[in-house]
């Protein structure tokens, strides 16, 4: 009986314990779609974040599907007051996400609670959360996409220059003089492409046309003037190296990465954020030694497609934020923004200006290889139809596979291209 | 007897009820309510403004309405008919079998049927994956040319077809089994008697008393396939 009463008095007090401690501490709900390499890093920031705030903020993360099912349960979620208090977002989506109005603004005052302002950020990155003179998200990284390769195989190929990068990176000759030399000297696909996924090639082929000073929209017009030949050019080139039997064909995106880690590819165009898989398979002593460097320039001068991921505060439908968790929804945002630089690992750019500011940014590798493009980097068009798992995207996307694995003229994807563009 | 009929209307209104009420709460309003949206231009959550027939005119005017028509057609033309005779093959063979064999036979063909459509995609994605599927390996060896299945626009359609009748082919042949089992032995028994061969037998007895199962499976079947979604989807 006494055995009872004591067990009694101490469910008891615990009860009492852990309610009193889950009252001081504020849960913040976070949804993302960083399920690469980069979701491993980001996990880590999660943790570091937990225990730097332990008893005061809490974290709880979910990490859902990248893309179209990412997008459809945030918007549908907002809408009956369900959403997270915190997510990821892509710059590019913002405008759409303002017009569906299920994003809340980041106020001034928000950003001086932050302590994060305008002149901590690069302008076009500022920009790309602005929407009619007002921030809709607080901008994290950049991530472009780069061209990994294969030292080994590319010294192999005498394709290696005395730089340690590959040969013939400023022209389309020279570009596919080197894919050739791999080519020649036993490299199955001298060019590991994700040729089976529209979407993924969007981003090479907006880059192509970027290096031609091509635009998606002009005013309102799709592919206005000579941007169908830019579009064309682009579409032509790749096409080209399938014909040639230069790039990988129908391979998916994790095929092409298999492809490119078990050196069956010397090379491949991929996200900066296949980075921490490459560092992470080198350490386990699994893979070659390999570097990133910019795109090639195949056209007129350097260009690559890039968007950023942002944190953005969901606008729940019928659901008011109490002032404490925007507090601490804000201290999240913060936190992580100023200690970016463990993201920088997952091969990202931070936005955050005093991070890539920093002499541990600037000695980081393979990112001091590649950040030269920084300078060069074209972002979506700035409207509601853009963005990953956009109309533009979806319309685009249908016609690249097909184009890329030389099935469908250029000519003809274009002119398709042109009229679903036309139908949105 | 007297029979109150009021009261055993009332009875049986009380019975059908929550069947109606479920009935309407999940089929009938929803399906007015989807009717009424189509005629508005309402966002994927949230109302819309009244826009008429416009959403129709536009269905039927847009350029990918005929080549959608069209690979339906064709998806149906690829599956219903061979589906239906691909099981019924198959049912004809494990009605020759018995006992544990017969068991043993039935479940490795019923056993795709259970599997959620996601693990169908994975299982057939290892298997025909260009690069890394397990059957290219095979071709590699045999010495043919690799085949994108998934991701070409002349092998999509037959390969999803082939795997869907594949996936879906179990509950047909349960169907087709059961009706095989009513037919009645004796039928079987005078034929024999009468010196009739296999071929006759079948066509003189199995087809025509099968076909009502026969035309069952084949609605069933045209149904669902003109209803997928998911396969296309995935694939």
């Amino acid at each position: 009986m006494a055995n009872w009463y004591r067990l009694t008095k101490a469910l008891v007090l615990a009860t009492g314990l852990m309610t009193s401690a889950a009252h001081a501490e504020e849960t913040v709900v976070w949804w993302d779609f960083l399920a690469g390499g980069d979701g491993v890093r980001m996990k880590q920031l999660i943790s570091d974040f937990n225990a730097a705030h332990q008893g005061e903020i809490k974290i709880d993360a979910t990490t859902l599907e990248w893309g179209t099912p990412f997008y459809s349960k945030v918007q549908t979620s907002a809408a009956v007051g369900e959403a997270p208090d915190v997510m990821t977002y892509h710059a590019s989506r913002i405008p759409l996400a303002v017009k569906q109005g299920i994003l809340q603004e980041i106020t001034p005052e928000d950003w001086s609670t932050m302590g994060l302002g305008k002149e901590d950020y690069a302008a076009a990155t500022w920009d790309a959360v602005t929407v009619d003179g007002k921030q809709y998200a607080v901008p994290l990284d950049t991530h472009p996409i780069v061209l990994y390769y294969n030292k080994d195989l590319l010294a192999k190929a005498g394709a290696l220059g005395d730089d340690g990068k590959p040969k013939g990176m400023d022209s389309r000759e020279g570009f596919e003089a080197t894919l050739q030399a791999l080519k020649d000297s036993g490299v199955k696909y001298p060019l590991g492409s994700v040729t089976a996924d529209g979407n993924f090639m969007f981003r090479t082929i907006y880059s192509l046309m970027g290096q031609q000073d091509g635009e998606l929209m002009t005013g309102d017009e799709f592919l206005a003037g000579d941007n169908a030949e830019k579009l064309q050019n682009a579409l032509s080139v790749l096409q080209d190296w399938t014909k040639k039997g230069l790039q990988s064909t129908y391979s998916d995106y994790p095929a092409t990465v298999a492809l490119f880690t078990s050196g069956e590819a010397a090379m491949m165009i991929n996200g900066v954020w296949e980075v921490p898989t490459m560092t992470d398979l080198q350490k386990e002593g699994k893979l070659f030694e390999w570097g990133a460097v910019e795109l090639p320039v195949i056209f007129d001068h350097p260009s690559t497609y890039a968007d950023s991921h942002t944190f953005a505060i969901p606008a729940n439908n019928g659901k008011e934020m109490s002032p404490e968790k925007r507090a601490a929804v804000l201290e999240v945002i913060s936190w992580i923004s100023k200690n970016s630089l463990l993201w920088a690992t997952a091969g990202h750019i931070p936005a955050y200006g005093p991070v890539t500011a920093s002499a541990e940014y600037e000695a980081m590798e393979p990112n001091a290889t590649y950040s030269s493009l920084t300078s060069n980097m074209i972002f979506d068009p700035k409207t509601p139809l853009a963005g990953i798992a956009g109309p533009i995207f979806d319309v685009m996307s249908t016609y690249f596979v097909p184009t890329l694995n030389g099935e469908m003229d250029p000519a003809e994807a274009v002119e398709e291209i042109k009229l679903g563009l036309e139908d949105l | 007897m007297l029979r109150n009929r009021r009261s055993e209307m009332m009875f049986a209104l009380a019975l059908v009820a929550p069947f109606v009420v479920i009935y309407g709460l999940v089929f009938i309003y929803p399906t007015i309510k989807l009717f009424m949206i189509s005629l508005t231009d309402a966002p994927l959550i949230g109302e819309g403004s009244y826009v008429g027939l416009a959403n129709y005119t536009r269905l039927v005017s847009d350029r990918r309405f005929e080549t959608a028509l069209w690979n339906t057609g064709y998806f149906v033309l690829l599956t219903v008919i061979p589906g239906t005779f691909v099981a019924y093959a198959i049912a004809l063979g494990v009605n020759r079998l018995s006992g544990r064999m017969q068991a043993a036979i039935l479940a490795l063909f019923f056993l795709p049927y259970i599997l959620p459509v996601s693990v169908v995609y994975l299982i057939w994605d290892w298997t025909l994956n260009f690069q890394f599927g397990i059957a290219m390996y095979v071709f590699d060896l045999l010495g043919i040319q690799r085949i994108p299945v998934f991701k070409s626009t002349l092998w999509f359609m037959p390969a999803v077809g082939l795997i869907t009748i594949w996936w879906t082919a179990g509950f047909s042949i349960l169907l087709f089994l059961a009706g095989l089992r009513a037919i009645p032995r004796e039928i079987y028994e005078a034929a024999a008697l009468d010196n009739a061969g296999r071929w006759a037998t079948f066509s003189r007895i199995t087809w025509p008393l099968m076909w009502p199962v026969t035309a069952l499976v084949l609605t069933i079947q045209l149904i669902s396939q003109l209803k997928i979604f998911d396969q296309v989807y995935l694939f």
